[in-house]
């Protein structure tokens, strides 16, 4: 970990209670805004690499679009892991339901780790991470 | 997640910031009764990590997702006129906001309250 | 002498002081943990549950007689104690 900050993102293109995913030096970074606190945390989900700059931010709670595994933005702590889904009444034709029961098999197995985070600093307007 | 990788604090903080955003409007809050809200919450943790959901403590799984879905914490919208009527939610981790003293509020089932 | 049969939840803290109250008058009864029953006995359960009208748990037979929640003065009364 480098001791240098380094400008991300404009403070003002975050909205409170808003996110933007950024890329600095080849690592996808999401800035969250909490009440004007800004925090940064790797962009991929813990469990599955979901994008979580398209989930959902309520203060300090962050849940991922994909399968709603939740992480705390202040130290990156994974809270919960996947949800599971529901397909419906409906039975699948019989390739579809095998794949889907495959892919619920292999899920059971993955784990939700806890997400990486980074020092951020607010500067001048900007908003500085420390790699 | 395994009931065992998840930091049960962190767990019941957050669910807690989650469930009082939604049961004040419907006119409730936690119990008063700290030790219960910290047990209920803690069970519901517990199985959250055994089916990926927090259900109610106290309520049967019918491994019928329609009828499961109706005591996903907090299940209050589901139990409106029952939970309004005896002024607590069935597993007694909310209570109607005027309560001040939960012990005294009974565990009555639906059959059993004035308008059932 | 009555026959005495609850069903709870490993994770409900009414049912512990329902057993609680049973142990502590000590009165025989028996249990069925209904999450940590196999699911045959899970279904049993459900279903009767349903038949009675029940929505959740403790859920307590005296001889005949049904009571839902932690009712410990109707299971005084049923007891005759």
């Amino acid at each position: 970990m480098s001791e240098k900050f380094i400008r991300a993102i404009n403070a003002d293109e975050i909205a409170p209670g808003g996110m933007k995913a950024v890329e600095l030096e080849g690592n996808e970074i999401v800035i969250c805004n909490c009440g004007g606190k800004y925090y940064a945390i790797e962009r991929r989900c813990g469990h599955m690499n979901a994008p979580l700059d398209m989930g959902t931010l309520d203060g300090i709670y962050l849940t991922c679009p994909m399968h709603c595994a939740q992480f705390d933005i202040t130290n990156g702590e994974a809270l919960s892991g996947p949800v599971p889904s529901d397909i419906g009444h409906e039975i699948p034709p019989p390739f579809l339901g095998k794949y889907l029961q495959n892919i619920e098999l292999l899920m059971k197995h993955v784990h939700t780790e806890s997400i990486r985070t980074y020092a951020t600093k607010l500067e001048a307007g900007w908003v500085q991470i420390r790699l | 997640m395994s009931q065992s990788l998840v930091n049960i604090e962190s767990r019941k903080k957050s669910l807690h910031y989650f469930f009082e955003k939604v049961v004040g409007p419907l006119g409730f809050k936690f119990t008063p009764d700290k030790e219960m809200m910290n047990f209920l919450l803690e069970q519901e943790v517990i199985l959250e990590g055994r089916h990926g959901i927090p259900f109610c403590p106290c309520q049967p799984l019918r491994n019928d997702r329609m009828r499961d879905m109706q005591i996903v914490c907090p299940c209050i919208p589901f139990h409106r006129k029952h939970f309004d009527e005896i002024k607590r939610c069935w597993c007694g981790l909310f209570v109607h906001k005027d309560v001040l003293d939960p012990d005294k509020l009974p565990q009555l089932p639906p059959k059993e309250v004035n308008n059932e | 002498m009555k026959k005495i049969t609850v069903y709870t939840l490993s994770t409900c803290p009414w049912c512990r002081k329902t057993k609680n109250f049973f142990n502590e008058h000590k009165i025989q009864f028996t249990y069925i943990d209904y999450d940590m029953a196999d699911e045959a006995t899970q279904n049993r359960i459900s279903q009767e549950l349903d038949a009675a009208g029940a929505n959740g748990f403790p859920y307590v037979k005296i001889n005949d007689e049904v009571i839902v929640g932690y009712q410990p003065e109707r299971y005084s009364k049923a007891l005759g104690i």
